[in-house]
């Protein structure tokens, strides 16, 4: 198996009280002085809520920003579809929380596998969110009498969940957007739309620049700074099918990765429990039903096997609530992970329903005669509509049918607690780092991680890292730039050049199967094992068989998709090997063979209570495991039970 | 359960920018009824490749209705036949065997194509640009709860925030006017206090640049709000109207 | 340093005579303020409309009611100011109509092969005209009307209407004839079915320009909106009912 390097990483993380880490280390940071400030230039990758919030934050503080994104707008970045909210400690409905509720909260949520201290400073800054979305108008849910309102979340205690109606994604995404076009207009920022990273360039053992593709001229671009900012989310899409964009990809973090920044526990995928089954195999994505529903819905299959009736036909005597019966305690409000692997082993058992026989259904028939079917509309209406208009059913008639699907990467670049990956000069914000959510990602707390990161932890972090570092100026013609533009030219033109048989999305499919099915919902070792060999011949057949049209030389989305996906052959490696490697049942990541009596996750602290680092070693070569112990002082390891 | 159609496709196919445009028609047999209209595009695509064809430009990305990167114009209509729905949300059932349907791009002076049907839409980031925004730094935010918003201003504010800057309202419009899409920014900020400082600094700067890109005048024709996907009420064009006159007619800037 | 603060806050009379006069040029400029001089000079027309159509529906009390009506207001000193008021009124909506349908073809230079209106709510009376809705002919109904206009100009500014006899000879020599019996002539002549049609399209005209108005104005609120929507119709029908009614009145019945 793969080598184990002992290296002691520094997490940079601040000595002290828990609760004082975060002052201490913004009291020692060193400053840049204004008139420097100017002078300074720092590349943004990624619009998204992390991207945005740091590029604007950093441009106010006074430095040079340039941002880049593949969309046509800053404003079209994925952060825009999270529906439910964001959770911050502000305790207004004097329920109880408070900072440290949130921190315990969200380590035992990750299943004990995430950094104490980032999540704490999470937790520490999570009101200061709140306090800027408000002012920049993002018009969050009010109470009558104006102040802001709050809803319950994920199973949580206390309601710390801010919202703004079902688009709370979009409403802080567009809050960040309009900071960072104020900023464009100050003539701080530049912006770069429809721009597509494909390489870092590191001089000197320091990130100062980026090759980029510009979509629509298809030229290559070079741009130079004293440090890059990765804000690019989560690498889902590698299973073709996910509730991610199309667009979002792993290929700017992927290419870090091959400079040397390394790649902290891939295999934490989060499914979703709630989520429209595949209709077909021409099915390019798929949509979330927000998790709310399962406080009325009910979950249930039919008894017998490959049941054709339709669900109001199946009388109650034949139908199996299964998370009822499984879960007496929690029902069908167990959290996703568990929901999600319930789902599968029914329908794995060959109970599971409509045409492709992998979905169960999510029933509102006895919440309507309970509460009446104006009660759930005005509760779920949006959602209902949604279903119809996807499906073309009538959810208040027939139960809808739901399967989990892939939603959020925990996983990502390693990086300290400055955010600084491997590479000095090379920070990851948001998604695409490792930090906060360890083996599971709360409800809600997605939104807040890619705020805090990029309105309240970079600007400070990259602070420090530009008055500590004498930066000599670097110029675009230097050979790292040019080294680095021939190697993102040549992998292009050898994708174009390949003229074979197969479409990327064919091979995109067949890689997301491969995934879904081997290093999916759960896992074992022969299945890993097997995944990894065929992961290797697919990318083998890649690169014999691709097949793109059209020219480099212009807007050509058939040639983004394969460069995207020929990424994703090399990453989803990485994602099984790390599978593989880790034996034991964590969070989103559920092996087969350690799992308890009542079939739950067993987790394995005594030889697994790390975070998994992997540096590249090349393409095809066993990558190198590194590992960062992870310590609990403040919340002591337990077992999650939900019984 | 699952129909299956056979369709006729007219698309715009124009290779960049300046290079002339023109509709080609294609076949396309065995559709699934459940396919989205994206999805369907794909489903050409991939045939295209197969017969060495390049496939069809056209943008789109979260497909679940909230990014508004994608666009087309389905047999005339913006976003195609359905009221409140973007075209990746847009199904194949809504169709009929045998139909014939024409897609086009948006079209508008402000709104170049850059190839096939995809077009040039930052106009509207550079509106944003001149005032979509409350001048506010981070870390200057007072506590959140120091600023009471009324349920129903704020309401009134989201209903306006909900734009998804899609450019259905440009393209719907007879005139090719950005007066929705202005006039929904402007509602949001300027209805909310925390936007007051800015109101009418706001109003005058963004119209400013709505009229430098070249979108047409609004004639009150109301053909935006019926194909806005995120159902924005063409209210927000009189409040504009409003602030705009309040801003030029009794302020000091 | 004190000098040229000084300087700043003492903005030069010549810089601010520029100033005063600039914001109403960028208002004038700009496509908003465009569309309010539009609904400012539609909502006046409107008015004007309601005191003519007042005045000849007198017509039908009878000669001498009409007569002494037109007598009355043809004596009044401010008549040729008011009627100079109304060109200019009629001249800026016509020429800013032209301007902004210009401005509107150019936000659009290649066209669509097919389009087709989304708008779900069924078109109401004058809503929808035979070439589509009304809201998107306001310009080609204008012109409709504006030719009318010429032709009513010929009739009772210019008197060149060639089957009216403007004057009458009399014993002491030629006079010109009594109001009600040149627009009684007018009324009956091959000119009226022109009046028929350009009183109707004016109705047509009128049901969105009235409403689109306010909207322009900034005068949307959704209580009143309704309201004044209905009202636009009413008004439209009144005025485009009462004036046709006069050359059918006069073709058929008088």
């Amino acid at each position: 198996m793969a080598e184990t390097a002992t290296t002691v990483f520094n997490s940079r993380v601040p000595e002290g009280p828990m609760a004082e880490k975060w002052d201490r280390c913004k009291q020692e940071m060193k400053l840049v002085n204004p008139a420097n400030k100017r002078k300074k230039k720092i590349i943004v990758v990624g619009t998204g809520l992390a991207g945005a919030s740091a590029a604007a934050s950093l441009a106010e503080l006074g430095y040079q920003v340039e941002s880049f994104c593949f969309q046509d707008s800053p404003r079209r970045a994925h952060s825009i579809a999270a529906q439910g909210g964001i959770n911050a400690a502000k305790n207004y409905p004097n329920d109880g929380d408070s900072v440290w509720r949130l921190f315990y909260d969200t380590v035992k949520g990750g299943d004990f596998r995430s950094r104490e201290a980032n999540v704490h400073r999470l937790a520490q800054v999570s009101n200061n969110i709140i306090d800027q979305c408000a002012a920049q108008g993002v018009p969050f849910a009010r109470d009558y009498g104006g102040s802001l309102a709050n809803r319950s979340f994920g199973g949580a205690q206390v309601s710390r969940t801010f919202y703004a109606r079902g688009q709370t994604g979009q409403q802080l995404l567009l809050g960040a957007y309009s900071a960072l076009m104020r900023q464009v207009s100050t003539g701080r920022v530049k912006l770069f739309p429809r721009r597509e990273m494909l390489d870092l360039v590191v001089v000197d053992g320091v990130a100062r620049g980026i090759i980029v593709r510009n979509l629509i001229t298809g030229e290559f671009e070079k741009y130079s700074a004293d440090c890059v900012l990765l804000c690019t989310g989560g690498y889902g899409n590698a299973f073709y099918l996910s509730t991610n964009a199309k667009g979002s990809n792993v290929t700017a973090a992927w290419r870090c990765h091959k400079r040397g920044a390394f790649f902290a526990n891939p295999c934490y995928t989060q499914i979703h429990p709630t989520c429209i089954p595949v209709s077909g195999d021409y099915q390019s994505k798929l949509t979330l039903m927000s998790e709310s529903l399962r406080n009325d819905g009910r979950v249930w299959v039919p008894e017998s096997q490959s049941d054709e009736r339709r669900g109001n036909q199946i009388p109650d005597t034949e139908r199996d609530y299964y998370l009822e019966r499984r879960y007496p305690a929690f029902g069908n409000l167990v959290p996703r992970d568990v929901a999600s692997r319930a789902a599968k082993e029914r329908c794995d058992a060959g109970y599971g329903v409509g045409p492709s026989k992998q979905a169960v259904f999510l029933d509102f028939r006895d919440a309507i005669a309970r509460d009446g079917r104006h009660a759930i509309e005005a509760k779920y209406g949006n959602l209902f509509h949604m279903y119809a208009k996807i499906t073309g059913e009538d959810p208040y008639q027939v139960p809808m049918r739901i399967y989990p699907a892939v939603h959020y990467t925990m996983g990502g670049l390693w990086v300290d607690y400055h955010l600084q990956s491997t590479i000095p000069g090379l920070f990851v914000l948001g998604e695409a780092n490792f930090s906060d959510h360890g083996a599971n990602r709360l409800g809600a707390s997605a939104l807040m991680q890619g705020l805090a990161d990029g309105y309240f932890v970079a600007p400070y972090t990259t602070g420090h890292f530009l008055a500590s570092h004498s930066l000599p100026a670097v110029s675009t013609d230097d050979d790292a730039f040019k080294e680095a533009m021939a190697n993102a030219q040549d992998r292009n033109a050898k994708i174009l050049g390949i003229q074979g048989t197969r479409s990327s999305d064919s091979i995109h499919r067949e890689l997301g199967h491969i995934l879904w099915d081997y290093c999916g919902m759960s896992r074992e070792r022969q299945g890993l094992e097997t995944a990894m060999g065929k992961i290797r011949d697919l990318r083998d057949e890649f690169w014999s068989s691709i097949k793109v049209l059209g020219q480099g030389e212009q807007l050509n989305q058939n040639l983004e998709h394969a460069g995207r996906l020929a990424d994703f052959l090399e990453f989803g490696e990485l994602m099984v090997r790390d599978a593989l490697v880790r034996e034991e049942s964590c969070g989103g990541h559920f092996r087969e063979e350690h799992q308890t009596k009542e079939n739950e996750a067993l987790r394995d602290d005594e030889n697994f209570c790390h975070v998994a680092a992997w540096e590249f070693k090349g393409v095809g070569n066993e990558p190198v495991e590194h590992r960062e112990h992870l310590e609990f002082v403040e919340v002591p390891l337990a077992t999650r039970s939900y019984k | 359960m699952s129909e299956t159609l056979d369709l006729t496709l007219k698309v715009w196919r124009q290779p960049g920018s300046d290079a002339p445009g023109r509709y080609v028609e294609y076949k396309l047999t065995g559709i699934s009824t459940h396919m989205s209209f994206l999805e369907m595009l794909d489903v050409l695509n991939e045939q295209l490749i197969a017969k060495g064809e390049e496939m069809i430009a056209f943008d789109h990305d979260c497909r679940e209705g909230i990014c508004g990167m994608c666009s087309l114009m389905i047999n005339g209509q913006a976003h195609g036949p359905d009221t409140g729905t973007t075209t990746c949300q847009l199904h194949m059932r809504r169709f009929k065997n045998r139909d014939t349907i024409v897609v086009e791009p948006w079209r508008a002076k402000a709104f170049p194509v850059i190839r096939d049907l995809v077009v040039d839409r930052s106009a509207f980031d550079r509106i944003i640009e001149k005032g979509g925004f409350i001048s506010v730094n981070t870390g200057s935010a007072p506590e959140a709860n120091a600023i009471p918003v009324p349920a129903h201003i704020q309401e009134t504010a989201m209903d306006a925030a909900a734009c998804i800057g899609c450019g259905a309202c440009v393209a719907a419009c007879k005139n090719a006017s950005a007066m929705l899409f202005v006039s929904a920014k402007v509602s949001h900020l300027s209805t909310l206090p925390q936007g007051q400082p800015e109101r009418a600094s706001r109003a005058q700067n963004m119209v400013a640049q709505m009229d430098l890109e070249g979108f047409g005048n609004c004639t009150n024709t109301e053909e935006c709000q019926a194909a806005c996907p995120a159902e924005i009420s063409v209210s927000n064009i009189a409040r504009l109207n409003r602030e705009y006159l309040r801003a030029k007619l009794c302020s000091y800037e | 340093m004190v000098t040229k603060l000084a300087e700043k806050q003492q903005p030069s009379p010549s810089a601010g005579g520029r100033s005063a006069t600039k914001w109403i040029m960028t208002l004038l400029s700009s496509s908003i303020g465009q569309k309010f001089v539009m609904g400012i000079t539609g909502l006046l027309l409107c008015s004007f409309l309601v005191v003519h159509l007042a005045g000849n529906l007198l017509v039908y009390v009878g000669a001498d009611a009409y007569n002494t009506y037109a007598k009355e207001l043809h004596s009044m000193l401010l008549l040729p100011v008011a009627e100079v008021g109304l060109f200019l009124l009629l001249f800026t909506h016509i020429a800013l109509a032209f301007k902004l349908t210009r401005d509107n073809q150019r936000a659009r230079q290649v066209g669509y092969q097919q389009t087709q209106s989304k708008i779900q709510e069924k078109p109401s009376l004058f809503g929808q005209t035979p070439m589509g809705r009304t809201s998107s002919w306001m310009f080609i109904s204008g012109a409709i009307i504006l030719a009318f206009l010429i032709v009513h100009m010929i009739d009772m500014k210019l008197h060149l209407n060639p089957s009216v006899e403007y004057s009458i000879k009399t014993p002491e020599g030629v006079v010109e004839a009594k109001p009600y019996d040149i627009i009684i002539q007018v009324l009956g002549s091959l000119t009226a079915p022109i009046y028929i049609v350009g009183t109707i399209v004016l109705g047509f005209h009128l049901s969105h320009g009235f409403w689109s108005a306010f909207q322009s104005l900034g005068l949307n609120h959704p209580k009143y909106m309704p309201w004044i929507k209905k009202l636009a119709i009413l008004f439209a029908f009144v005025i485009a009912a009462g004036f046709a009614s006069l050359p059918i009145w006069g073709l058929f019945i008088h």
